[in-house]
């Protein structure tokens, strides 16, 4: 469904990322893991259309996403829930879920698809007054994804959810996720956490330095004695 | 913006000043003088705010403030019997002294902030003025008697000279690689040890004193206008608009600037007398949009094009 | 005493009128970081779009403002797709300080056209009920003045409503938080552009039909009312309309107590006194987040 061949992305002189190439299909969970600065972000960011890509191409069920801006790319099915979350803090979680259902493809289902985010996530349903300034860090990764599927997608991408949350909540989310997708949601997840990753992902690529250094099923990679030094090992847990 | 590069237009405007100096007697018609004398002028108020915009990084729209003190205190002292270059040097002392006390605290503002509360700063100043100094200020007729234009016009080639020298001596200078740090990135700038209060202060200091001079130069040649005249926001925007469209941050920008907006100016005037302000406005805005660094940026562009 | 009263009862009048020219420069301000310096132009052209409606069309000049309004929203629309709409794609820095430059442009430009129209002569639109006044106490309240005060609060009460209800309203909002943000909610940020700065415009308008209703219009009323704008911009900070408006009214009554204690000259200075030690004691303003 998601289809990104040779891609470069670059700040002014610097490149990112280089002939970066994967796959997420649909219904998948795919995961995208790597050290810090090897681009993760940036690669989610240019397929939701904050950044311009370079070279290479990037398809979605067949457009092509290069040339489109943002709020057009979401209108195709494409949900990025940032890293840093980047609620609006100054609006209540109601509002800022109900932004959620801006794009046409959304608008219709606006109210169906509010219960669906509060019966996915209970504990919005009793706050949705509240302002999302107020809320702790696991209540707004949920407002976060919530209106991310708001907009309605075919595929959802995450960076990093797990930052800054408590451990215990860093399950539930990852849940929520596995949830989100026997649905029919595809899931494209940049994390840190890579234990947690694995554990839910169908498949997984490793980045490094901008370029894709491992790719295969999640069970692959766990077995594979470079990924277990790097980011399974106990260097990595201290990171 | 090398070294090279810049002191090489250093020495063609030093040069072409230095010619200038023929002027008066090639050319001795008054039409002329004045109109080269304005440029001359220009070219020293475009430079002094340049200091602060391209090299700080600061749009500062109080300049005319600078401007206005250092006509006000050269004035009045002049009429009271100093000789003229004393009384433009204490100008330009007390617009220093002015901008370094407001200074420490306006650079506390950061961008938009920064510009807009000197644009206050200034009109403060220009309101006041205007209130305690509402008359006229006229030359005693001994004076006007004796009005020498060459005189004047020398004066304006030698503080256009001094302020080209100051400015590539800044640029070349660590001040100035310091001050160029601060523009480009003052959090990493600081972080390396660049104390950038002080280099913002002393850039200040540069530019309003070069301002006062411009000031004292001014009430040296007009024979009568309104104390509070110098202080209006347009010659702040003049000097911006004159650096703009040259170049913000080299050395020969604001002096192609103030060249082609003097004259672009006169000519408008001239054939479009009723329009030239719109047209100018215009003019202005369409430059702006499509040449967002000035003149300079659209030749390094076309250079840069022939030869990939 | 009472004429003290009087005078702070005038400073609150037109105090709202300060609030409501102010508040299209917050909106377009804290939604594109567009700082349009040629905002007293745009309500200058608003307080002749009034003298000219009333003698064209034989209007009541408050009933003017149907015409004026939907007008000066045209006009923004206009402004942003030929001028500013392209300042706002460049970085943040870049766009304030290109919005500084095209604004001072546009400003000459406006000013120096409308000198050039309708001569440097002040203006303004007599009505029968012009010297209408109420007595409550001691204080003589202007009829018409206290009319547009009213309308100025009800213009402001209406731009929160439509903030806080209506669809775009909350786009517009949420662009003003993180654009990026917004652009992912599958916002189309330029369009929430044009929105804000159309309706900025209008509310420039409806403040230069009232200014010119109560007071004058003349063309050189355009600096005089973007620093007035400005300051309470940064008096009362950005993100909230009421609070911009009572922002207005602070000015209006320190205007009058500063021209009561020191003078009629030193009215100007306080406001721009203010300004400064607010942009630098707390430059985020009273109400400002």
């Amino acid at each position: 469904m998601l289809e990104i061949r040779d891609l470069d992305a670059a700040y002014g002189d610097i490149r990112v990322l280089s002939t970066v190439s994967l796959t997420v299909g649909a219904g998948e969970i795919v995961a995208l893991l790597g050290p810090n600065g090897a681009g993760k972000s940036t690669l989610l960011n240019t397929v939701a259309g904050l950044l311009r890509p370079g070279r290479g191409t990037i398809t979605f069920a067949g457009t092509d996403l290069a040339r489109l801006h943002a709020h057009l790319i979401v209108e195709q099915g494409i949900a990025l829930v940032p890293e840093g979350r980047r609620l609006f803090g100054g609006m209540t979680v109601e509002d800022n879920l109900e932004l959620g259902a801006f794009a046409p493809r959304a608008r219709a289902g606006r109210t169906a698809g509010l219960e669906r985010v509060y019966t996915l996530f209970p504990d919005l349903l009793s706050r949705r007054r509240q302002l999302v300034r107020a809320l702790s860090g696991g209540q707004q990764q949920m407002v976060a994804v919530g209106r991310a599927l708001m907009t309605n997608p075919r595929l959802l991408m995450l960076d990093e959810p797990s930052l800054g949350i408590a451990p215990r909540l860093v399950a539930s989310i990852m849940q929520s996720l596995v949830a989100i997708n026997r649905t029919g949601v595809a899931v494209f997840l940049v994390e840190q956490n890579v234990p947690a990753a694995l554990g839910l992902a169908h498949r997984a690529y490793v980045l490094e330095s901008g370029r894709i250094a491992l790719a295969g099923t999640a069970a692959e990679l766990a077995a594979d004695p470079h990924v277990r030094r790097a980011y399974l090992g106990p260097l990595a847990m201290r990171q | 913006m090398t070294g090279r590069r810049e002191r090489a237009w250093a020495a063609a405007i030093l040069i072409a000043l230095a010619l200038l100096t023929a002027l008066p007697r090639l050319i001795p018609r008054d039409s002329v003088i004045n109109f080269v004398f304005l440029i001359l002028l220009s070219i020293t108020l475009a430079q002094s705010w340049n200091i602060v915009a391209g090299y700080a990084g600061q749009v500062n729209l109080g300049h005319a403030a600078f401007f206005g003190l250092g006509a006000l205190v050269a004035r009045t002292l002049w009429i009271g019997g100093r000789p003229i270059v004393t009384a433009m040097v204490a100008g330009a002392v007390v617009a220093v002294l002015f901008a370094l006390l407001i200074g420490v605290a306006a650079f506390r503002l950061r961008g938009a902030y920064f510009a807009i509360g000197t644009l206050a700063l200034g009109e403060i100043l220009r309101t006041t003025v205007n209130n305690v100094l509402p008359e006229i200020s006229t030359l005693p007729a001994a004076t006007i008697a004796t009005y020498s234009l060459t005189r004047r016009y020398y004066l304006a080639l030698a503080l256009a000279a001094v302020s080209v020298v100051a400015v590539t001596a800044l640029a070349g200078s660590r001040l100035g690689l310091g001050m160029r740090a601060i523009r480009e990135d003052e959090e990493a700038a600081e972080a390396t040890g660049v104390g950038a209060l002080r280099l913002k202060l002393t850039a200040l200091a540069l530019s309003t004193g070069l301002a006062g001079l411009a000031g004292g130069l001014f009430a040296f040649y007009h024979i009568s206008y309104y104390p509070a005249h110098p202080f209006g926001p347009q010659w702040t925007f003049d000097a911006l608009l004159m650096t703009f469209i040259g170049g913000v941050g080299t050395l020969h920008g604001p002096v192609l600037g103030a060249v082609l907006y003097v004259a672009l100016k006169e000519y408008v005037a001239l054939h479009w007398v009723d329009f030239h302000l719109l047209i100018f406005g215009a003019l202005f805005i369409a430059i702006v949009l499509l040449l967002p660094g000035g003149l300079v940026q659209a030749a390094e562009r076309v250079r840069r094009l022939r030869w990939g | 005493m009472s004429l003290l009263a009087q005078q702070l009862l005038l400073g609150l009048l037109i105090g709202g009128l300060y609030g409501l020219a102010a508040a299209g420069l917050s909106l377009v301000f804290g939604v594109m970081k567009v700082l349009d310096v040629a905002h007293g132009e745009l309500i200058m052209l608003g307080g002749y779009g009034v003298v000219f409606v009333v003698a064209l069309l034989g209007l009541d000049p408050f009933a003017a403002l149907l015409i004026v309004i939907p007008l000066s929203l045209l006009l923004g629309a206009v402004l942003y797709w030929g001028l500013f709409g392209f300042v706002v794609r460049a970085d943040e820095e870049t766009r304030v300080k290109n919005s500084l430059l095209i604004g001072f442009g546009l400003a000459l430009a406006l000013h120096a056209l409308a000198v050039q129209l309708w001569t440097a002569d002040e203006r303004s639109v007599v009505t029968p009920y012009a010297g209408a006044v109420v007595s409550v106490g001691p204080l003589t309240i202007p009829l018409v003045r206290l009319a547009s005060l009213v309308i100025a609060f009800a213009l402001i009460g209406g731009l929160h409503l439509l903030l806080a209800r209506w669809r775009w309203g909350k786009a517009i909002r949420a662009t003003a938080e993180d654009w990026q943000a917004a652009m992912l909610t599958g916002i189309d940020i330029r369009r929430a552009y044009l929105l804000a700065f159309a309706i900025g415009t209008a509310l420039a308008g409806a403040a230069g039909t009232l200014v010119t209703i109560g007071y004058s219009v003349s063309p050189s009323i355009g600096l005089e009312w973007t620093l007035k704008a400005l300051i309470v911009v940064v008096l009362a900070g950005l993100g909230s309309m009421l609070g911009t408006f009572v922002g207005g009214l602070l000015l209006g009554v320190a205007e009058a107590a500063s021209a009561a204690s020191f003078g009629g000259p030193y009215r100007e200075v306080v406001g721009l006194v203010i300004f400064v030690v607010v942009l630098v004691v707390r430059p985020r303003g009273l109400f400002g987040r």
